[in-house]
């Protein structure tokens, strides 16, 4: 019987991989997925706590939620195309005019 | 069946909303050659008009959308205060991209969607709610970042600011639903309701924790503190003003609907910590803020101290401390603007934002130079100007609270960030000029300068009236717990 522990276990973990991923990817590209992952993991437990608790906010939220990454996604992209244009590199590391 | 909804606690939204699309549609019907300076003057004539409809809703109060939507005075003071910054934003993105040229329409389209965020934010009783609105204004701050395509700093400072703000968004929401799977909603209601009957326990605390660490983003508070210094150098001035201002003021109301709402039974479990978090961020912004050589970059630091010494405010946990923190916000607003006012004039005189070649200002332009002095020395807290107020009002609410410590580390602080911020004047008033050519003030900009530089002496000298007006915003506020 698969219980309420075993899913936010499951989230606990694709937001600890999407937190790695975000930390030690040096592409743009692969930091950005990493970013869904962590809006996905957040998917994952409001729908298991919804079953659970019995109430249907929860998956109402994710409806709104997966809207929000989309815009996210899209802003990311259209920024990360002009660095290609600009740097013709989507390695983060070339970002260092500033002290980071 | 449906829930009546009552649109006119939602009427101001509305009309930005219906500003933005009226804006956007005749922008995109209109034939590519048409001038479309008028998208501009549009904006500042509906500007205006929603101030002057504001004015009107100050007795309005109640919540819409089964709960979701509360209108109460503290969104009522908030969305005054939003307003009013666009006003200056307004005006510094009309002189920024007159001088640099290319397309500037579309920034006021997105300027308005950060505002239309903004107001949600102060209005949001719901999680739902709190985070499509940081969502809207948050993603079209985004944009405006790395909206100066050609630029190379623009460029990395958007990229930065989305990464980590989209992390923070992300915390944000993975406490939200450790926050909805404990008390079963995201209702501000039903959660204050779980919280006043309930002990504090490990999922809550998670939750309040994730939930915390996006609001201290969004007002640059340490540990989350690290875009503010590369996004505020970087991005187009009237930008770091909107972010300095504007989104840390949003920052501030969620801080004070989380805070001072719906975790407010807890305070004691949550009060120390962010006594400490304020010395820290405070400490850290006004040492490093020592060794900028970018205005533009040391106002960044100077904002990550400023955080430190509104969050005293929240630390207190007091009405004191929440009308101590909106009365400085609203001093802050008049200083902080009169500056980048004064950066953006510079900037669009001189190319630059390098402290060295404010070298001698007062001889090219005495009312920049007066400006930027009056704005610096109300940051530092020098009597009688706005920041010395907000600072007594902070000081007195921590020591109440029996943080005399924090107001000790405060006051240290305090004469510290005097140094920088008097270099600064030392060398626009001593300093020899190496251009002497003077720098020219329009007239309806000398306008804007005066109207900043009088909110710095009036809110400094007659204290009362802003004071009530910060301690009825708090005393109204719907969901509040505090003593």
């Amino acid at each position: 019987m698969i219980a309420l522990d075993h899913y936010l276990l499951l989230s606990g973990l694709v937001f600890a991989i999407g937190i790695l991923g975000v930390t030690t990817s040096r592409s743009v590209l692969k930091i950005l997925l990493s970013l869904e992952l962590l809006l996905a993991a957040s998917n994952l437990s409001f729908v298991a706590f919804s079953k659970f608790n019995g109430d249907y906010n929860g998956q109402l939220i994710v409806f709104f939620v997966i809207l929000v990454a989309a815009a996210e996604v899209a802003i990311g992209l259209a920024i990360i195309v002009l660095m290609y244009q600009r740097l013709s590199t989507i390695q983060a590391d070339e970002l260092k005019e500033m002290k980071w | 069946m449906f829930p009546t909804i009552n649109w006119s606690l939602i009427s101001l939204e509305s009309f930005m909303t219906l500003t933005l699309v009226v804006l956007v549609i005749m922008d995109i019907s209109l034939p590519k050659k048409t001038n479309r300076d008028w998208i501009g003057i549009v904006s500042f004539g509906s500007l205006f008009g929603l101030i002057a409809f504001w004015l009107t809703q100050h007795n309005l109060s109640g919540s819409t959308f089964g709960g979701m939507f509360v209108m109460d005075s503290l969104a009522w003071f908030f969305k005054g205060f939003f307003l009013l910054a666009m006003v200056f934003v307004f005006a510094m993105t009309q002189q920024y991209f007159k001088a640099l040229g290319g397309r500037r329409n579309e920034f006021y389209l997105l300027l308005w969607l950060a505002l239309i965020g903004m107001s949600l934010i102060a209005s949001a009783a719901d999680f739902l709610i709190l985070f499509i609105a940081l969502e809207i204004m948050t993603i079209s701050l985004y944009v405006m970042t790395a909206y100066l395509k050609s630029d190379k700093l623009s460029l990395e400072a958007g990229m930065k600011y989305l990464i980590l703000g989209a992390l923070s968004s992300g915390f944000f929401l993975y406490g939200i639903s450790f926050l909805y799977g404990v008390t079963h909603s995201t209702r501000f209601e039903a959660i204050l309701g779980y919280v006043g009957t309930h002990a504090m326990n490990p999922m809550m605390l998670f939750g309040m924790v994730l939930v915390f660490s996006a609001v201290a983003f969004k007002i640059a508070a340490i540990p989350f503190h690290m875009w503010v210094p590369d996004v505020y150098q970087g991005a187009p001035t009237p930008v770091t003003a909107l972010l300095s201002v504007g989104s840390k003021a949003a920052g501030f109301v969620m801080l004070m609907r989380l805070f001072f709402g719906i975790f407010a039974p807890w305070h004691q479990e949550w009060g120390l910590t962010l006594a400490v978090l304020s010395a820290i961020t405070m400490t850290y912004g006004n040492l490093v803020a020592m060794f900028q050589t970018n205005i533009k970059r040391l106002l960044g630091y100077s904002s990550i101290s400023h955080a430190g010494y509104l969050l005293m405010g929240a630390a207190a946990g007091t009405v004191l401390g929440a009308s101590a923190m909106n009365f400085y916000l609203l001093g802050y607003l008049f200083t902080n603007l009169a500056a980048f006012l004064v950066i953006v004039l510079v900037f669009v005189a001189i190319k630059s934002d390098e402290i060295a070649d404010y070298a001698g200002l007062s001889k090219r332009s005495g009312l920049l130079a007066a400006t930027l002095l009056l704005a610096l020395v109300s940051l530092a807290g020098m009597p009688p100007l706005a920041g010395f107020f907000g600072k007594f009002a902070l000081l007195v609410s921590v020591i109440q609270s029996g943080y005399t410590w924090l107001a000790l580390i405060a006051a240290v602080n305090i004469v510290i960030s005097l140094y920088y911020y008097l270099l600064i004047v030392k060398r626009i008033y001593v300093d020899a000029p190496k251009v002497t050519s003077p720098i020219l003030v329009s007239s309806s900009m000398k306008l804007l300068l005066s109207f900043a530089i009088l909110g710095i002496i009036v809110i400094g000298i007659f204290q009362g009236p802003f004071l009530d007006a910060a301690i009825t915003a708090v005393r109204g506020m719907a969901f509040g717990f505090i003593k």
